[in-house]
């Protein structure tokens, strides 16, 4: 410490005089988990919202297409159930985020800004690569095989590539795991695939979500 | 040992839950000074009173920013201040290590 520090000695000495070494470790104690809770995304929030997007939004586009001979198309009220699920998850992850990162700035907070857009610039190119493939004549099946699996494939990347940022494993694992999925859900056809994508994603979802919370209570 | 080897710019309930929660955060990281009032529960004056004290000692850093109803002032753990309380931790273990078997069960 410096000479300046050791000056000032005497006049920090009596702040301290009625806290003992158990006092201290009790009120670091307290401010570690404090900071941890409020600081932390809560993210089993986001993952439970995600997991029924997949499992009832999907899993809805899929009991309206089963069996369709030939494939048609998702019904109206699947889509806008699946839409509006979409909306809600979003919702909880901007205010899950938002309440943890409420006046943060820094590093994470650029990381975080550069995350969303990737996101957002990713699934916008895909809403429009969609648009491409109608008007190149894509039929109906291929269109329904690129509508689910896309934004799994465009979340997969910017979550591997998100690992370069944060080192978070369980990250690029998901990132991998949403890749795969992507690439492989569009063998089960037009109408399994929505089934495959909310199994193979929401299911995985609901898990991490209760293992963080679990991980968080212990 | 007695408390006496415990950084006295630390070794104040105030300034210790400061010290914590900066340093929850990742290095390069800062937290606003509302964030940080919310979080700690210390009246303004007395924030910036325990701040200017760990200003005074290099273990964090305030920068402020904008002006008017956009002025933004935020504070981040050094270096020194990162490592001040790794010391700090280090003698409060010790201290509780040597002090546990004398404590009577």
């Amino acid at each position: 410490m410096n000479e300046g520090t050791g000056m000032r000695n005497g006049a920090h000495a009596s702040e301290g005089a009625g806290m003992d070494a158990q006092g201290a470790a009790v009120i670091m104690g307290e401010a570690q988990e404090r900071a941890r809770r409020e600081l932390t995304v809560d993210r089993p929030a986001i993952f439970a919202s995600w997991a029924l997007v997949y499992l009832i939004g999907y899993g809805a586009v899929w009991l309206s297409v089963r069996g369709q001979q030939p494939f048609h198309a998702p019904a109206g009220w699947a889509l806008a159930l699946l839409t509006l699920l979409a909306l809600l998850a979003l919702g909880v992850t901007a205010a899950v985020t938002d309440r943890a990162a409420s006046g943060v700035g820094g590093v994470s907070a650029l990381r975080r800004r550069v995350y969303w857009l990737s996101l957002g610039i990713g699934l916008l190119g895909e809403i429009v690569m969609q648009l491409a493939l109608r008007d190149a004549g894509a039929s109906r099946g291929v269109l329904s095989v690129f509508t689910a699996s896309a934004p799994l494939l465009v979340a997969g990347v910017v979550l591997v590539a998100g690992t370069a940022a944060w080192l978070n494993w369980y990250m690029f694992g998901l990132g991998i795991w949403l890749i795969a999925v992507a690439a492989f859900s569009g063998f089960a056809g037009p109408a399994g695939v929505w089934a495959v994508d909310a199994l193979a994603v929401g299911l995985p979802f609901l898990l991490m979500a209760a293992i963080v919370l679990a991980r968080g209570r212990s | 040992m007695s408390e006496d080897g415990l950084d006295p710019v630390i070794h104040a309930p105030a300034r210790l839950r400061l010290m914590v929660t900066l340093a929850a955060l990742p290095d390069g990281d800062n937290l606003s000074f509302t964030r940080l009032q919310d979080l700690i529960g210390l009246t303004p004056g007395n924030l910036i009173t325990h701040l200017r004290k760990l200003d005074d000692a290099g273990y964090v850093q305030t920068n402020k920013s904008g002006s008017g109803v956009n002025a933004l002032t935020t504070v981040a753990l050094t270096y020194n201040g990162r490592a001040a309380l790794e010391r700090y931790t280090a003698v409060l273990q010790q201290l509780l290590a040597t002090a546990e078997p004398a404590r009577p069960r």
